[in-house]
C-alpha cells in the first residue's frame, strides 16, 4: 500500500486551491458578515488540509493541532458575530 | 486491499465535491444569507467526508489507533459546532442589517421581530 501517499497529497494539494480561491471573497466582501464566513470556511479548510498531512505522515500529533484550529474557529466565529451585532 | 482503498477514494472525492460545490457557492452567491448556506455545506460535508477517510485509512493502513480516534473526534466536533457558528453569524448578520436580495423573500425573521 505505498502508493497510497498520492490520493493524500492530491487532495491536500485540492484543498489548498481551495483556501486560495477562497481569499476572493475574504478580500471583496462587500460586508464584515462575508469576511467571517469566507474565514470561517478557511479554518475548516486547514483542518482538513492538516489531517490529511497528519496521516500522510503518520504523525498524530497533527490531528491535536486540527482540532484546536478547529476549537479558535467556531471561538472566533461566534466572537465576532457578538461583536457585529453589538454595532448593529 | 484493493477494497480499502476505493472506499477512501470514494470518501475523498465526495468530501473534495462538497468543498468545490461550497466554495463556488461561497464565491458566486449573490446574497450574504445564501453565502452563509454554502458555507456551511464546505464545512459539514466537505469536512466530515475526508475525516472518514483518514480514519479508515488510520485504522486499517496504518494500523494506529491514535489517527482513527482523533480524526472521528475532529468528525464529531465539526458535526456540532458548525451549526452554532452558523447561527450565530446569520442572526448576527440579520440583526446588522446586511442587504437581503428580495428573491430570496422568506424574511420569517423579520415578519417575528421587527426592527
Amino acid at each position: 500500500m505505498t502508493g497510497f501517499n498520492v490520493e493524500l497529497t492530491i487532495t491536500a494539494a485540492f484543498y489548498g486551491l481551495l483556501c486560495i480561491a477562497l481569499l476572493y471573497r475574504v478580500i471583496k466582501g462587500p460586508h464584515a458578515v462575508d469576511r467571517v464566513i469566507a474565514g470561517d470556511s478557511i479554518d475548516s479548510m486547514t483542518v482538513v488540509i492538516m489531517a490529511l498531512f497528519g496521516a500522510l505522515s503518520n504523525r498524530a500529533v497533527y490531528f491535536d493541532m486540527a482540532l484546536i484550529v478547529s476549537l479558535l474557529g467556531f471561538i472566533s466565529t461566534v466572537v465576532i458575530s457578538r461583536y457585529l451585532e453589538g454595532r448593529s | 486491499m484493493i477494497l480499502l482503498r476505493i472506499i477512501i477514494d470514494a470518501l475523498f472525492l465526495i468530501g473534495g465535491f462538497f468543498a468545490l460545490a461550497g466554495v463556488v457557492g461561497v464565491i458566486r452567491m449573490p446574497d450574504s444569507y445564501c453565502r452563509m448556506q454554502a458555507s456551511t455545506n464546505t464545512a459539514t460535508l466537505g469536512a466530515l467526508g475526508i475525516l472518514a477517510g483518514t480514519s479508515l485509512y488510520g485504522f486499517f493502513v496504518l494500523n494506529s489507533l491514535a489517527i482513527g480516534v482523533k480524526s472521528i473526534v475532529i468528525g464529531l466536533f465539526i458535526l456540532f459546532s458548525n451549526p452554532v457558528a452558523s447561527h450565530a453569524i446569520a442572526r448576527a448578520a440579520k440583526r446588522c442589517g446586511v442587504y437581503m436580495l428580495n428573491k430570496s423573500g422568506c424574511d420569517q425573521y423579520g415578519r417575528d421581530n421587527p426592527q
